[in-house]
């Protein structure tokens, strides 16, 4: 039992080694208040889409369009700002967009069949030349992004009160906070978070004890694309405008970031806060590595490396 | 833990600045041909300057480079220098402008919260060589154009060949591309432009390509070679002249023109820029034009 135990918190000890690491290497400005309200804000984006993808990657299944879904609603809520319409209409807009294309991928996964990785694929080139289609493939920024839009991404919450002046809890780091809470209770405390890691375990045994298989699949599919379109919202507000291809990136980090947290779970099952220890080691590292002037592809390839291990050993372990 | 945390905070705020200068380059774009020669050129400059210079390529992810303006500022350098269009970065820029960090643009885009953008006047390389296809075909004939709005500074080179070819009453835009730029541009351009060609069968149907960059340049003359149809007489032209357009240049084929950005110039103007910042002094031409070359198969090779 304690062995176990130690298995799974190897990560989490990876992580506090990281931290250390860093706060020996950069006395002066790694372990600061002011730089971990940045590190919380330079990961707030990444951390939202893995949150959302872990509510599928619990099922077994995988959803790839998340980085073209969050670029596809940070160009509707940009395109519709272009238009004049409101704040909340093109905010609307894009969660809504999340919604109908994480349904649209939930039928195609749950409903007709098609292996996720192979329905994302497809989504995620739909969605991407959709975002293409929709922007022109401008990049919509300047007068067109209203101030109190990207105002958002520049704001936060005064810590003058607990003693840290003249700094501030990011609004985009509360975003992050509140999804994570959201997808917390609703993967580890309800009925429904408890059926989906019943599919995620045996579907087939699932589906005999009554679960309902196809309407939960899909129902975590708009889940996901729900937690992609906020992710977008996210960072075209910080950028300040919305590019057709802004968001692709996202997409390998957040499978990254729930596959480090996957090396945490008792049978390699994801879950949502050992995902936000996953993507706190690819936050910290980045963090870390630029302010220690390492190279970025040198960057590119420890990060890299290190979840090969981090995963290799926890797989390694499980099978010996 | 928190007296800790707050007593490292104060550490690093009162943390003196080293001895040599320090200035970070943060790039999206750095596979780019044209990025790393500014980025030479910089370093150059740099190195002669004895300054300790950090770049950052975040390949393509823009909210990243706000991030590594962000981990500049907080590792308190003495200069920023940019290669992404300063009004997506803007969270950053204003986090540098409250550290009382200068940021100098190279190759940005202008932006108040830039000391100043050294580039190449985009306007005018783009009027060099739409002019050149409109006299080459003598103001009559159909054209295809390849162009990437979503960046900026290639955007205005657009804006330009279409005022140009607009001006003449006997020239058409038979099609406006934006290549998939994700392979480097060559690829797809080339996959565009024999959908073109497919399209328009008859010799002498398509008079130029007009091509807002070099890669699309390449891409399209690759595709009318491929088709046998480098007899025909298309122009093309392109802008950057990169060493495989100034190849292809000097060949004498289908590709006539392109035009010479300095970039190394840029990298150095964007030292000197940032030694000027450095030293306190205020900047006032907010864009900095380093000059640019046509080039055509008489000086491809110098």
């Amino acid at each position: 039992m304690m062995i176990a135990r130690f298995r799974q918190m190897g990560t989490l000890l990876g992580l506090l080694l990281i931290v250390l690491f860093f706060t020996i290497q950069l006395p002066d400005t790694f372990l600061t208040a002011r730089n971990l309200i940045n590190v919380s804000q330079q990961i707030s984006m990444l951390a939202v889409v893995a949150f959302a993808m872990t509510v599928v990657m619990v099922m077994g299944d995988f959803d790839l369009s998340v980085g073209s879904m969050a670029s596809l609603a940070g160009i509707v809520a940009a395109v519709l700002f272009a238009l004049g319409y409101p704040l909340w209409i093109g905010v609307a807009a894009a969660l809504a967009v999340g919604m109908l294309g994480g349904l649209l991928n939930g039928l195609l996964v749950a409903v007709v069949g098609i292996l996720p990785f192979v329905a994302t694929l497809g989504t995620l080139t739909i969605f991407s030349g959709l975002a293409f289609f929709v922007s022109g493939g401008r990049t919509i920024f300047g007068r067109d992004i209203p101030a109190s839009f990207s105002g958002f991404a520049r704001s936060g919450v005064p810590l003058d009160g607990i003693g840290l002046t003249g700094l501030k809890l990011p609004f985009l780091s509360i975003s992050a906070l509140v999804v994570l809470a959201i997808t917390w209770v609703l993967l580890e405390q309800t009925t429904y978070g408890r059926r989906l890691y019943a599919i995620g375990g045996n579907r087939e045994a699932a589906r005999l004890a009554g679960v309902q298989v196809t309407r939960l699949r899909s129902s975590a599919f708009v889940l996901t694309g729900i937690g992609a379109a906020i992710a977008g919202l996210m960072y075209a507000s910080r950028v300040a405008s919305a590019n057709p291809t802004q968001g692709a990136g996202l997409m390998l980090d957040a499978i990254a970031a729930v596959f480090l947290g996957m090396t945490m779970g008792k049978e390699g099952e994801p879950r949502v806060l050992a995902t936000l220890v996953g993507v706190l080691i690819l936050g910290i590292l980045d963090n870390g590595l630029t302010q220690m002037n390492v190279d970025s592809y040198v960057r590119e390839m420890l990060i890299g490396a290190i979840v090969l291990v981090a995963v290799a050993t926890s797989s390694y372990r499980r099978s010996h | 833990m928190k007296s800790l945390l707050i007593s490292l905070a104060v550490i690093g705020l009162t943390a003196t600045a080293a001895v040599a200068e320090k200035v970070t380059v943060v790039t999206p774009f750095l596979a780019q041909p044209g990025t790393q020669a500014y980025v030479q050129g910089f370093e150059a400059e740099a190195s002669a300057k004895g300054w300790e210079v950090n770049v950052v390529d975040t390949a393509g992810d823009v909210a990243a480079v706000i991030s590594r303006i962000e981990d500049a500022v907080n590792q308190q350098v003495d200069a920023i220098v940019i290669n992404v269009d300063p009004a997506q970065v803007a969270a950053g820029l204003q986090v540098a402008a409250d550290a009382g960090i200068p940021v100098i643009g190279m190759d940005a885009g202008a932006d108040p919260l830039l000391v100043t953008n050294v580039t190449s006047n985009g306007y005018a390389m783009a009027a060099e060589t739409s002019v050149y296809v409109a006299n080459r075909i003598e103001g009559k004939g159909r054209i295809v154009m390849f162009v990437f709005d979503a960046f900026p500074p290639v955007q205005v080179r657009g804006v330009i060949a279409d005022a140009v070819f607009g001006n003449h009453p006997d020239i058409e835009i038979i099609d406006r591309i934006t290549p998939d730029v994700q392979d480097g541009g060559i690829a797809d351009s080339r996959a565009k432009m024999e959908a073109v060609l497919a399209a328009n069968p008859e010799p002498g149907s398509i008079a130029a390509v007009w091509a807002a960059w070099d890669q699309p340049a390449l891409g399209a003359l690759q595709a009318i070679e491929d088709a046998g149809r480098s007899d025909e007489g298309i122009v093309i032209v392109g802008i950057d002249a990169n060493p495989q357009a100034r190849d292809a240049i000097a060949a004498g084929g289908n590709f006539e023109a392109s035009v010479a950005q300095d970039f190394q110039g840029i990298g150095k103007a964007a030292a000197d820029a940032a030694a000027r910042a450095m030293a306190g002094e205020e900047i006032r031409a907010k864009v900095m034009y380093v000059p640019t070359r046509l080039i055509t198969a008489a000086n491809a090779q110098q």
